[in-house]
């Protein structure tokens, strides 16, 4: 057991100390990895795979992110010490299969979402699913919280959407409970960061984006929607035009979408 | 030119705090916990440790930080000087400042500041365009194909700004188009459904564990109740009455010869019984259907009171008295009267 604690300190020593609960679990070494698939047959490591895909396709479904806790100790169990080769494994299905990509949004708690891999096209999309309404209330929130250049005071979120006819306070047709749907829901998605303002009083809290949209979100996309709405080109938002084309070629929505 | 205002706006202050002199010294001094206690008496003028003095300022930090939290959105807009006044006041008031306290007051008003100043500088920075919100959401309105024309009164009849509707599919006209925005994984479904995987609601269990419990208490209640009744107050009620019965036959059997109350309330085979006696039988004295007297050998005697004069001797004035006995004096009472039987037998004898 030391021996096993101090060789896997020494080999992999960047990702080895954990927080909460994830304390048990120490990433396996790639000599680990190696000596535990001599162990198992091909066919239980793709079993335990295809188990892990599920997982994360299941999770996915509410978008909440996933835990690497979470995925030892519900599904990889007792082959944990080869649990780097699944999640390889997975991934690589993930990106083949299903065209979609794994991403590790927290190295420090490894948290994982799924993103689209493809290219989304103009318009509508090709598969006639109902649209998720919320996915409307989360684009105005974040399009302000981009626009106001990263931070937005609460009220001017809550102020904005009283103009769209929601109502922080009152229970709205598509989206319930809206305060909890904004700071609770988006929150845990990792759409939103919604965080406390010291010293105010009464207290206050601010927007930003969370993890999850950085990576999700095309602010090229946004920026080229709100010059849209607006009538106005997407380069007059200067500021918001560079950030959202970091490349800084001066090309839209071409090579540097985010 | 307005940039440089921003930042002077926030250092100016503080750059003239560490300027003066006693100032630079003191503030090292003031962070800690014992501020103010290592002064030299030397250099420091009296009103230092007048308390009057010190809550002055400490007052006058809080209104300042409370002027500013108040104003915060008037303090915002790009033309308001406010937050320049507010920090020349304190640094007025800061010229004052010797202990921990005030200075404490002194940087939190700084943080509120700074915060201030912090967004002020972002509206500065805003190049180009700046971004409105509410013409952004005028925008989405009209994009959510927000109906302008007809009158919207029953949607929302205590809306604050409400003129015009939103069709239903309002949001998701938006969802729709904003898709494209999201690189989002399509979540995906069982092509036959899925089952609910929440577990059915317990109601029913927990009303059945309400009802049973509530069933008991009223079962036990009611007899609890009747129990009360007969035991206590009908009992003695009945017993009363027997003694009554008791002491008029005996006196029916011969007017003439008095009753011993001794050898009428003594049971001379038990003294519990005897207590009881004459428990029951102060009852009839103190409703008035029997008398006490003493007779000729100035021994108490007992007689029950005639129909007829029950009235009158409810009208006279009453004496009270107390009855005691011990063991001791129940076994010598018997000795002395010579009691070999009971006069009123225990009510289960008696219905032999």
């Amino acid at each position: 057991m030391t021996q096993r604690k101090r060789l896997s300190n020494t080999q992999s020593s960047t990702q080895n100390r954990e927080e909460d609960d994830d304390t048990t679990f120490t990433q396996p070494s790639t000599s680990q990895v190696q000596r535990g698939l001599e162990k198992v047959t091909p066919a239980q490591v793709d079993q335990k795979t295809a188990e892990v895909v599920q997982y994360f396709l299941v999770k996915d479904q509410k978008k909440m992110p996933v835990r690497r806790a979470d995925i030892v100790k519900h599904v990889v169990k007792e082959y944990r010490n080869i649990y780097p080769e699944i999640m390889k494994r997975a991934a690589h299905t993930f990106d083949q299969v299903f065209g979609l990509k794994l991403v590790e949004i927290d190295a420090k708690s490894h948290t994982y979402i799924l993103i689209n891999k493809l290219e989304t096209t103009d318009g509508a999309s090709p598969i006639n699913s109902p649209a998720n309404p919320k996915m409307g209330l989360l684009f105005v929130i974040l399009s302000v919280i981009f626009m106001k250049e990263g931070v937005v005071k609460e009220n001017v979120i809550w102020n904005t959407l009283k103009k769209l006819r929601v109502d922080p306070g009152k229970k709205h047709e598509d989206f319930g409970d809206v305060k909890k749907v904004v700071t609770d829901e988006f929150v845990r998605q990792r759409y939103l960061e919604y965080v406390r303002i010291p010293h105010t009083e009464p207290v206050e809290h601010e927007f930003r984006w969370g993890q999850r949209a950085e990576i999700e979100v095309s602010k090229a996309r946004i920026l080229e929607f709100m010059g849209e709405l607006h009538g106005l080109e997407p380069q007059s938002w200067s500021q918001q035009y560079r950030e959202a084309h970091p490349a800084s070629n001066t090309q839209p929505g071409t090579s540097s979408q985010r | 030119m307005k940039r440089t205002r921003s930042g002077g706006d926030e250092e100016a202050p503080r750059q003239n705090g560490s300027a003066g002199g006693r100032r630079g010294e003191q503030q090292p001094q003031s962070d800690g916990d014992n501020g103010g206690c290592d002064f030299g008496p030397a250099d420091l003028p009296d009103d230092d440790n007048d308390p009057g003095l010190r809550r002055e300022i400490r007052s006058k930090y809080r209104d300042l930080i409370n002027s500013v939290q108040q104003n915060r959105e008037d303090m915002l807009s790009p033309s308001n000087n406010k937050l320049t006044e507010v920090l020349e006041e304190a640094n007025k008031l800061f010229k004052d400042v010797r202990q921990a306290r005030e200075a404490a007051l002194d940087a939190q008003l700084l943080v509120v500041a700074t915060d201030l100043g912090k967004e002020k500088a972002t509206q500065l920075f805003a190049e180009g365009n700046t971004f409105d919100p509410t013409a952004f959401a005028e925008h989405l309105l009209s994009f959510m194909g927000l109906n302008r024309l007809e009158d919207g009164e029953d949607e929302q009849p205590n809306g604050d700004v409400v003129d015009g509707y939103l069709p239903k599919d309002a949001w998701h006209r938006l969802a729709r188009r904003a898709e494209c925005c999201f690189r989002t994984a399509p979540s995906f479904h069982y092509m036959m459904g899925s089952f609910h995987a929440e577990p059915p609601p317990p109601k029913q269990r927990i009303e059945r564990q309400r009802k049973a419990p509530s069933k008991e208490a009223k079962r036990i209640m009611p007899t609890q109740l009747k129990k009360m009744e007969d035991s206590q107050q009908e009992a003695t009620e009945k017993e009363v009455e027997r003694i009554l019965g008791y002491l008029k036959s005996y006196y029916q059997d011969d007017p003439t010869s008095p009753i011993s109350y001794y050898e009428f309330v003594i049971d001379p085979s038990s003294f519990s019984r005897t207590v009881e006696n004459i428990f029951h039988t102060s009852f009839l004295i103190r409703d008035g259907l029997a008398r006490m007297y003493l007779d000729n050998a100035k021994l108490p005697c007992i007689a029950p009171v005639e129909e007829g004069e029950v009235e009158a001797g409810g009208s006279q004035s009453r004496k009270q008295c107390i009855v005691s006995v011990s063991p001791k004096i129940w076994k010598e009472l018997i000795d002395a009267f010579d009691i070999t039987d009971t006069m009123i037998h225990p009510p289960n004898t008696q219905t032999e």
